[in-house]
């Protein structure tokens, strides 16, 4: 079964073309330039790269988040759409569930990590069964300040393997507050890949065996909804007095 | 682009087709639309979601909340419009979109999400200023208007003054310094204690109100400009509030709403009529949100009459932001071949030069 991915959720245009689990081509590119721009050129240039038509799609997957609000708008809007013309089902994986591959088959606690901004993550925390069947979720995904998460870790006396488009950015912190057990991938395996998302999207596939209506994965509200249920929340208390 | 995208020759697959259908459409601020146009006349189906009521607790459009609106709604909306023209993807000759200006987010999500329907439909894809589309939304039903014609644009985010020539060809001959005619409105009436969207409700509470009650300040600038300053004019109904409320009173706010809207109204006509005698041209259209102002409309037919200048203005339904006035713009760009790369991006401050 020939499918595409397509992860925008952090800086990487991620896009894969996969059969049956089975990467055949990927795209992957961390420049300045911005989704909307290198979107679909990534996918016609993949798509003749693999003398691939569109029409031989039979299902499309995407990356719902959580990461960049906006890079999530992109992903879901473009696989939706395409999706939709092409009449074929659609999938959705999480950013860290995507991550997770990424840690395939090692020992250690997989820990994705995306730059949530605000010094926070969103993370989880993931652990490989002993078949490298499936990588079973620990800690259910959130947006944590990153010091409250890595005292968290390092109070689990677990060995740490982390990946994610922070690790660059927070390796030696990391470093600094869980010593030895912390062990950091280096970016090109780290960073979101198409191949991941081919994985995570097949495995998601055998699961359901159909399409499924997407919606974005952002585990924050946003700044103005939480205001106002401040507001709310103070006003409710005043008219209690 | 070298081989992605469409170039001026990539329409000549669809060019056997007798009829030109064009999907539009539009997610710039607060409105999910689409709409399909079949031959430049036939609006087939025109869909409007509108986020007013989500928007309305926060007194305006949150700009991430209209984005994650737009990301649920596009899909059905466009499904809707295509549904009800009872047309398929494969009927389409182009589908065009807004890119500019407007709210980056929302804009994005239009701009994906048609973008990936053109190339997995085979069609090109066509990038509209919704500005243009706001004055083109004028020949949805006067597909006959002539050139050279003048185009009063009033929204809440604009306030032009645009001479065209001809499609494509246009000249900004004013615009605002500051404020937009519309966001004045909406700043004022928010200080009158207003719903949010504030135009509207202006012009309800200014019915029962005296628009000769207080004398604001019209901001006409030097004699022969044809530019337009509305915050000066906002300040005075604020000051004129506050001093009120140092005095401990109170003041009539339906007087206070109907003053404020004559006196927007005033400059805008002025300036209208200013640049009539200007270019000599002999049609004014309206167009943008605040397009669907009566005592606006009503001004400027009299004093169009007098200059027997014709006025055009869309219905109501085409002076909010929607889908049918991207499509009648696509439709015109799609004659001239002007299509847009497959990279195209959102452009938040688009301009009209
Ligand atoms: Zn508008």
């Amino acid at each position: 079964m020939k499918y595409l991915t397509i992860d925008t959720t952090t800086k990487v245009t991620a896009v894969s073309l996969a059969d049956d689990g089975c990467l055949i081509a990927e795209g992957f590119l961390h420049t300045s330039t911005k989704h909307s721009e290198r979107l679909i050129p990534m996918l016609d240039q993949l798509l003749k790269a693999a003398s691939w038509t569109l029409q031989e799609l039979e299902m499309i997957g995407v990356v719902r988040g959580p990461g960049s609000f906006t890079g999530i708008r992109i992903g879901i809007a473009t696989a939706q759409s395409l999706a939709q013309v092409l009449k074929i089902p659609l999938l959705a994986v999480l950013s860290l569930d995507a991550l997770a591959w990424a840690g395939l088959g090692r020992v250690e606690d997989i820990v994705p990590i995306l730059d949530a901004r605000k010094n926070e993550w969103y993370t989880a925390r993931y652990r490989w069964t002993k078949d490298h069947e499936k990588a079973e979720c620990l800690t259910l995904p959130q947006a944590i300040p990153t010091e409250l998460w890595l005292e968290h870790l390092k109070g689990l006396d677990r060995p740490i393997c982390f990946v994610g488009d922070a690790t660059v950015k927070y390796k030696a912190q990391i470093e600094v507050i869980l010593g030895e057990r912390a062990m950091v991938l280096p970016e090109y395996v780290s960073l979101p890949r198409g191949a991941y998302a081919a994985r995570a999207i097949w495995q998601r596939w055998q699961e359901t065996g159909v399409g499924e209506l997407v919606e974005p994965f952002y585990i924050r509200f946003s700044e103005a909804e939480v205001n106002w249920a401040k507001k709310e929340e103070a006003r409710r208390m005043t008219e209690h007095e | 682009m070298g081989g992605i995208g469409y170039g001026r020759e990539g329409n000549v697959m669809k060019s056997q087709k007798s009829e030109i259908v064009i999907l539009g459409i539009e997610t710039s601020c607060d409105e999910t639309s689409a709409a399909v146009l079949v031959n430049g006349t036939e609006l087939r189906s025109h869909v409007i979601s509108s986020q007013i009521v989500t928007h309305q607790r926060y007194g305006g459009v949150v700009p991430e909340i209209a984005s994650r609106e737009h990301c649920l709604h596009i899909q059905p909306v466009v499904q809707q419009a295509l549904d009800e023209a009872k047309l398929g993807f494969s009927d389409l000759s182009a589908i065009a979109v807004t890119y500019g200006p407007g709210l980056v987010g929302s804009l994005l999500v239009g701009v994906s999400g048609a973008k990936a329907m053109a190339y997995a439909a085979g069609v090109p894809l066509i990038g509209i200023n919704h500005l243009e589309g706001h004055i083109y939304a004028n020949f949805l039903q006067h597909p006959d208007l002539e050139f050279p014609f003048l185009a009063l644009l009033v929204s809440g985010g604009h306030t032009h003054l645009i001479l065209f020539e001809a499609h494509g060809q246009y000249q900004v001959l004013g615009h605002t310094l500051d404020d937009a005619a519309g966001e004045a409105l909406d700043k004022v009436a928010r200080t009158l204690g207003l719903k949010y969207p504030g135009g509207p409700e202006i012009q309800k509470v200014a019915k029962e109100g005296d628009a000769q009650a207080f004398k604001f300040p019209r901001a006409m600038l030097e004699k022969n400009s044809l530019d337009f300053s509305f915050s000066g004019m906002k300040s005075a109904v604020l000051n004129t509030l506050n001093s009120a409320h140092m005095r401990g009173g109170t003041l009539n706010v339906p007087d206070l709403a109907a003053s404020f809207q004559q006196a927007v109204v005033d400059v805008l006509v002025q300036k209208a009529m200013r640049a009539i005698k200007r270019t000599g041209v002999k049609t004014l259209l309206l167009a943008g949100g605040v397009a669907a102002n009566t005592l606006l409309r009503e001004t400027l037919e009299q004093e169009l009459a007098v200059r027997n200048v014709r006025l055009v203005c869309p219905p109501p339904i085409f002076c909010t932001d929607n889908g049918a006035m991207i499509a009648i713009t696509g439709y015109y760009h799609y004659l001239a071949g002007d299509f847009s790369p497959w990279t195209l991006n959102a452009d938040p401050g688009l301009s009209l030069t």
